[in-house]
């Protein structure tokens, strides 16, 4: 070991250690360009998607708004995609910032109190993933009324399930560690246990699926959407794949195929990460 | 002998064994068995015995990492098996414990320095200018360098982790360290700078240790009174010469013979025990160690020894029926 990494905390290691790859390098560019979009719509900056540009359904041609074609109404196919772009990373980060806190805490807690609050948080996600996913949330986001912040909530109250597992059997793991029995042995209460001493030890599965969870919503929001439950204003990659299907009988494959390539990146881009920080952040891996 | 400092009193711990949808308790494993002992201020008693026979989980419910499920432990008059949770922590002060597995017991994600604040920020001793230079002082006093503070367990060999452990357990001045099997983790010349350290220790701090390990050879050197285990209980407790030299009761024997000598023309005097040891789960009745015993009677299978004092020696006991008889011709 050099001393000149000597000095360095765990997370700058692991930062170092992301930057050294190249694909994951250019997957981190490739994220934030999505979220700079996302950003630029939410600030109401994006070019307006329901104005037209050209005729009904011209193909994919060399200027900016036409690069992808235009839709039935003439409007820039580029243009829905960018509005698409806003709502389906606005949509993955909310259901994130629900899911991520719910399962840390109820996970936390049952894996290290045990016994009746264990016995309640089992039942209820074992509860909650018998019911199939999709059912799940076109339940939940009836009852709420249709919409894109009810469908979040809906996804949210469900995608806390795999990391509270997680972060469970983490915790049950790690409090029999001899570290632990130290730090109780030094007088530790409950709140320093869990939060100073358990929880820095097992937080990089929570980044690690939180990354995998933004992807998660993403891809539900178009099925979801595709299905009629979901965004009902504004543009959505699904309502456009949900109109392609009659599109494309009649020949028309730009919209589509826009869709297709668009959600590609931002997907492609957040498995890379996830896999490259599940390796930068596992104590195990750092050398 | 120097005053008492701690006294166990029928000392036992039984995990319950659960089983089906309604959790019912179907039995226990004896971990550790009515136990009897005092630890005398400044000494080093060490605790030997094979796996599994209760050794670590003596040491841990001495420090109620356990609750004991019967029995006292009076340490300063006080019962800490009565203590509540603000005596508790005072009492966590004086009695501190050393880890086996020097890579389970640090922390990963915490600098040195942290980790050996730790136990001041707790307690709220100090400054965070004067903790600072406790934490140094300590480093210096187990051989680290002043750098460490900065750096992270892994960074560390095994050896320099189990003296940051050291260290640990020193912060807060304690009077009793336990060490659960403190050094068989490490290579053997490791072993003994870390041995040397633990002794260097007790005579600057007056520490007393309670050294639980597996390696004869090992407790041999530290301790000044050793007690071996077997099946959870205490089944001989002597000086650390009498024990070597005189093994009274027929486990201790067997497991001193198979002590490697190194001398060719001693080879060959191994008194090999047949069968296995018992589950702790269901111990047998009578005398624990009556089912490999090579002398046997039928008083064994019936009573339990108890530990008592060897004939006319006020400092060995022996737990045996026969301990006697059986060592006349020793």
């Amino acid at each position: 070991m050099s001393t000149q990494v000597a000095n360095n905390s765990l997370g700058r290691r692991a930062l170092q250690k992301l930057l050294r790859q190249k694909l994951t390098v250019i997957c981190f560019v490739v994220i934030i360009i999505y979220l700079s979009i996302a950003l630029l719509g939410a600030l109401n900056l994006l070019p307006d998607f329901q104005a037209r540009v050209g005729e009904s359904y011209e193909p994919p041609s060399l200027s900016i708004a036409k690069i992808f074609g235009t839709d039935i109404f003439g409007r820039s196919v580029l243009f829905k995609l960018l509005a698409g772009t806003k709502t389906a990373i606005s949509i993955g980060f909310l259901v994130t910032s629900i899911a991520v806190p719910i399962g840390i805490t109820l996970g936390s807690l049952a894996g290290y109190y045990g016994g009746k609050i264990d016995g309640f948080v089992v039942w209820l996600f074992s509860v909650i993933v018998s019911v199939p996913y999709l059912l799940m949330v076109i339940a939940i986001s009836y009852v709420l009324g249709k919409g894109m912040l009810s469908m979040c909530i809906a996804m949210g109250s469900i995608g806390w399930v795999g990391l509270c597992r997680l972060i469970r059997a983490e915790f049950l793991k790690h409090k029999e560690r001899e570290y632990v029995l130290a730090a109780r042995l030094l007088g530790a209460n409950d709140y320093n246990l869990i939060f100073k001493q358990i929880l820095p030890n097992v937080l990089h599965l929570a980044i690690i699926t939180a990354s995998l969870q933004v992807l998660g919503a993403i891809k539900s929001e178009v099925i979801l959407t595709y299905l009629g439950v979901g965004v009902q204003d504004g543009s959505s990659w699904g309502s456009m794949i949900s109109d392609a299907t009659g599109e494309l009988v009649n020949g028309h494959w730009w919209p589509l195929a826009g869709v297709v390539i668009t959600m590609f990146f931002i997907i492609y881009a957040l498995n890379v990460v996830g896999d490259a920080l599940r390796d930068a952040l596992d104590p195990k891996l750092v050398d | 002998m120097s005053k008492v400092l701690l006294e166990a009193q029928d000392l036992s711990k039984h995990f319950p064994i659960r089983a089906g949808i309604l959790k019912r308790e179907v039995g226990r494993v004896h971990a550790v068995n009515h136990v009897n002992f005092e630890l005398f201020e400044g000494e080093t008693l060490g605790v030997v015995g094979e796996s599994g026979c209760g050794k670590s989980t003596l040491g841990r419910t001495l420090v109620r990492l356990y609750e004991p499920t019967t029995g006292t432990i009076h340490f300063d008059g006080k019962d800490l098996t009565q203590a509540d949770k603000f005596d508790l922590k005072k009492m966590r002060r004086d009695i501190q414990m050393i880890f086996q597995d020097p890579y389970a017991s640090l922390n990963p994600r915490m600098s040195v320095g942290k980790i050996l604040e730790e136990p001041l920020a707790l307690h709220d001793i100090g400054t965070p200018k004067e903790r600072q230079e406790r934490v140094q002082q300590l480093l210096d006093r187990v051989g680290l360098p002043q750098d460490a503070i900065w750096r992270y367990p892994h960074e560390f060999s095994g050896g320099q982790r189990q003296r940051i452990g050291i260290a640990r357990a020193i912060a807060l001045n304690p009077k009793i360290i336990i060490c659960d099997e403190a050094v068989s983790a490490l290579d053997v010349s490791i072993q003994a700078q870390v041995l040397n350290l633990l002794v260097e220790l007790q005579k600057e701090l007056g520490l007393t240790y309670i050294f639980i390990s597996h390696d004869l050879a090992v407790v041999r050197y530290i301790s000044d009174r050793v007690a071996v285990m077997y099946l959870g209980e205490i089944v001989e407790m002597a000086s650390s010469e009498d024990l070597y030299a005189t093994p009274r009761h027929p486990y201790t024997q067997a497991l001193l013979s198979a002590l490697p000598v190194p001398d060719p023309t001693k080879r060959g005097t191994t008194k090999i025990l047949a069968g296995d040891v018992p589950s702790p789960s269901n111990p047998p009745p009578g005398c624990a160690f009556h089912t490999r015993c090579p002398h046997k009677t039928d008083a064994c299978m019936q009573d339990n020894p108890a530990l008592k004092a060897f004939t006319n020696s006020s400092q060995h006991f022996v737990a045996c029926h026969h301990a006697e008889t059986l060592n006349q011709d020793n």
